[in-house]
């Protein structure tokens, strides 16, 4: 899963945001917010339009979670997977962290080329009569069009950075990142032509039945037109509750310059 | 197989903008965390709950979970909770909808709870379950995208009305939904009209008079589940009692509705210790008492029961009362028996009753309610406890919800008593409070009820002592002992009486004795009618113990 430590998941995302961490032991976690997360967080708009208005610097908060429960108790916010501000953190990082172009941290000595990946972790959701979700983290190189699952579990396991390292230059992909887009997409849903759909089958099963003991309630009033908008309003609800559907959302993507070893090595596990 | 698909088709276009522009990017830090995120929030599975793990600070009970389990897997989310009294409907509700929202099928939803209980809810929704929900007062929220609690009578009235039916919401939940039973109100049509995906219905007398009564709550969760109007009467008939004699009527409701019984829920209730505390006028009191029943028996008129209560109760009340007769101008033939029956009350030393709670409460430190039906016994007593160093806070229905919450605030961490009238009894819960005064007993038995039900709820843990005050050779006596000895009220757990009496037709249990009172010539007399009604109550409610529903839960 995500999440196995609560702790340094904070500790990570709060130093990425450039905050200061004042005090970090035990399960308790105090950070001197920056102005701009203060403005995420602290839900004090007004203060904030004041402070600009009257144009001083304004004065971010400090905040002190508990991450460890058996300190619950102790001064500071108890935060754990449930929590509002731990979904509110969840939230400011699905606009955060959408959109990235990275690039493999190595220290050549000459010059090297690095080659161009696209990588869509996406999240596909089958709604009928109940609902689960599945994530697909896949990535595309853009040369040859070698494509591999799991990729963040690899990634992972690199150094990346933002800038371009020194002595390296990126080879411009082959296949455009719009149309390698398309063959993910055609990769996920040639996964889903060979799923086991039975829960879509189901909730058909359901709403067929659940209208026909509608229409039977209204057997005997449909030439009132009173009945009749009733009854396809009740159509309505029940296809809102059972019809099967799947949605493919992006949870995050981009582009990433990976060495012609790390490349192969990708490729070549697949 | 015929399944929708929906693609995303905004991102890339996004992303090629940003690198043809050079736009800014995420950090590898925020990306793998945004990644995280999504991991740790995504439900892999089509079955279980995934709220109790978000909610590690609520100890859900066993019966809980299950109840949203089963309404979320074999109801999906159109379902009628019907447990007993105090076994946590709330709570149950709660966690389908928040099993919802998690899965992010629900974002909009419409909570139609008494207005009394509006504060409750919302508080109960954002403290237990982390949803923000949003009282809907003047402040139209309608149109967006929320969580909105409201009352009935709120949603119902113009202009709210039009703009409530034009919603489309996921979600929908009636609290105390017997109200709707009867398809030809306003509420029923209301509430029908709404557009809802999932809907609950909570109540826990899910068949009050009639047959027909669960036909239209059903109908409203899933039209034709019970057939139509003419298939369900001409298949079941109307008697009530089909419901449970019935096999196939009662697999079918089973379907639709969960109905959790104390004793099966396998939890160690506290016990309800009652004790009757018999109390003796002084004899000063005891004359003023026979003074006034005997003057007004000579003029009666329809409140001069209620003098000889109010004297039961505190000198005060009956003071006041009688002032407001006298000070009318009109006919009364025995005016000067009255007037110096008023000068023998002014004289009379302090309460019987009133010092009998302070002879309970004085050497403890222990918290109690005290419950009377007097504004003005209210007043005194808090007065009286005052002169005794004891602290009291007290408790109206008139309050606003604001003092409301404030009054149970003082009185949870400051004062040592809380005074309430009648009208307090409804929508505030008070379980750490395990001591209970019935200064002077309500003659409606359900009335009864809801007052224990504040304190001896889930969430109680200690065992609860109730004390009734009646004073000897005075109407409260018979009260006591006719009514509620021998319907066995206190040693039932939870009421069923509502329904009982509806059965009955008895509407008031309070007018009906009222009547008792005024019409009876003697004292034998009072007592013989009084006899009979409980006899007509206790019967029926042995039958209904004997058919109540058995084993709702079989069908999971």
């Amino acid at each position: 899963m995500g999440l196995e430590n609560l702790h340094d998941f904070l500790t990570d995302y709060f130093t990425a945001n450039q905050c200061d961490i004042t005090e970090n032991n035990n399960g308790k976690l105090s950070v001197q917010l920056t102005a701009e997360m203060d403005e995420i967080l602290m839900n004090r708009p007004f203060y904030w339009q004041y402070v600009k208005t009257l144009g001083y610097p304004g004065e971010p908060m400090g905040i002190t979670f508990i991450t460890n429960p058996d300190r619950r108790d102790e001064e500071g916010e108890w935060i754990h997977f449930g929590s509002p501000r731990l979904h509110q953190i969840f939230n400011t990082l699905i606009s955060q962290g959408k959109f990235t172009k990275i690039y493999q941290q190595i220290a050549p000595t000459q010059r090297t080329a690095l080659v161009p990946w696209l990588v869509i972790n996406s999240k596909i959701s089958y709604t009928g009569k109940h609902k689960k979700d599945e994530i697909k983290s896949i990535g595309l190189q853009l040369i040859n069009g070698a494509m591999i699952t799991h990729i963040m579990d690899e990634l992972d396991a690199m150094t990346l950075q933002s800038s371009i390292p020194d002595f390296c230059y990126t080879i411009t992909p082959l296949i455009r990142p719009k149309s390698g887009y398309l063959r993910i997409i055609q990769y996920i849903e040639s996964y889903l032509q060979n799923y086991d759909h039975s829960w879509a089958e189901e909730s058909w099963r359901y709403l067929e039945e659940e209208q026909k003991l509608l229409e039977h309630f209204y057997k005997n009033t449909n030439e009132d037109d009173e009945y009749k908008n009733q009854m396809t309003q009740e159509l309505v609800a029940i296809e809102n509750r059972f019809k099967p559907q799947i949605s493919i959302e992006v949870v995050n993507g981009g582009i990433f310059y990976l060495s012609q070893k790390s490349s192969n090595k990708l490729t070549g596990k697949n | 197989m015929n399944i929708q698909l929906n693609r995303d088709q905004e991102f890339i276009d996004e992303l090629d903008t940003k690198l043809e522009n050079e736009g800014s990017f995420s950090s590898w830090d925020l990306f793998r965390m945004s990644y995280r995120s999504a991991l740790a929030t995504t439900n892999p599975d089509f079955k279980g709950l995934s709220a109790p793990k978000r909610l590690p600070h609520v100890n859900f009970l066993q019966h809980q979970l299950d109840c949203a389990q089963q309404v979320v897997e074999e109801m999906n989310g159109r379902g009628l909770l019907a447990d007993e009294v105090g076994l946590g409907k709330t709570i149950e509700a709660g966690l389908v909808l928040k099993e919802y929202m998690i899965r992010g099928l629900v974002k909009k939803a419409l909570i139609l709870v008494p207005a009394s209980l509006v504060n409750q809810w919302v508080n109960e929704l954002s403290q237990k379950f982390y949803i923000p929900a949003i009282s809907q007062r003047r402040r139209p929220v309608w149109d967006q995208q929320n969580i909105v609690v409201t009352s009935i009578d709120t949603a119902k009235r113009p202009p709210h009305r039009d703009i409530i039916l034009k919603q489309e919401y996921d979600f929908v939940l009636i609290d105390e939904a017997h109200k709707l039973k009867n398809h030809k109100t306003k509420n029923y049509e209301f509430v029908r009209s709404l557009k809802k995906k999932y809907c609950l219905l909570l109540t826990a007398t899910p068949v009050q008079n009639k047959l027909i009564d669960i036909f239209n709550l059903v109908s409203i969760l899933k039209p034709g589940h019970l057939g139509n109007y003419e298939d369900f009467t001409d298949l079941f008939g109307k008697d009530r009692k089909n419901l449970f004699n019935d096999a196939h009527l009662k697999q079918l409701i089973q379907k639709v509705m969960v109905r959790n019984r104390r004793e099966d829920t396998g939890i160690d209730w506290t016990k309800r210790n009652v004790e009757t505390i018999w109390i003796d006028f002084t004899p000063e009191e005891q004359s003023a008492y026979q003074e006034l029943s005997r003057i007004s028996k000579e003029s009666p008129n329809f409140s001069s029961i209620t003098y000889t209560r109010e004297l039961c109760s505190s000198r005060e009340a009956c003071y006041l009362s009688l002032r407001k007769l006298l000070s009318q101008d009109r006919e009364i033939s025995n005016r000067a028996d009255y007037d110096n029956l008023m000068k023998q009350i002014e004289q009379l030393p302090h309460h019987a009753k009133a010092h009998k709670v302070i002879e309970l409460i004085e050497n403890t430190d222990e918290k109690f309610i005290i419950f009377t039906e007097y504004r003005a016994s209210q007043l005194y007593l808090q007065w009286y406890l005052q002169q005794h160093g004891i602290s009291s806070v007290p408790f109206r229905g008139g309050f606003k919800r604001g003092k409301k919450d404030w009054m149970r605030q003082l009185f949870e961490n400051h004062a040592q008593v809380l005074i309430a009238t009648e009208a307090g009894g409804e929508g505030i819960n008070l379980q750490f409070c395990n001591n209970m005064i019935n200064y002077d007993l309500p003659w409606n038995p359900m009335r009864l009820e809801q007052r224990i039900g504040r304190i001896h709820r889930f969430g109680q843990e200690s065992d609860v002592n109730i004390y009734n005050f009646a004073i000897r050779d005075t109407m409260e006596e018979h009260v006591l002992n006719l009514l509620y000895e021998k319907i066995k009220l206190f040693e039932r757990v939870v009421g069923n009486l509502d329904a009982i009496l509806s059965e009955l037709d008895i509407n008031d249990v309070e007018s009906e004795i009222e009547t008792i009172f005024n019409e009876s010539k003697t004292d034998g007399e009072v007592k013989i009618k009084l006899d009979n009604l409980s006899s007509v109550i206790s019967f029926a409610q042995d039958n209904q113990t004997e058919e109540d529903f058995n084993g709702t839960r079989e069908s999971s």
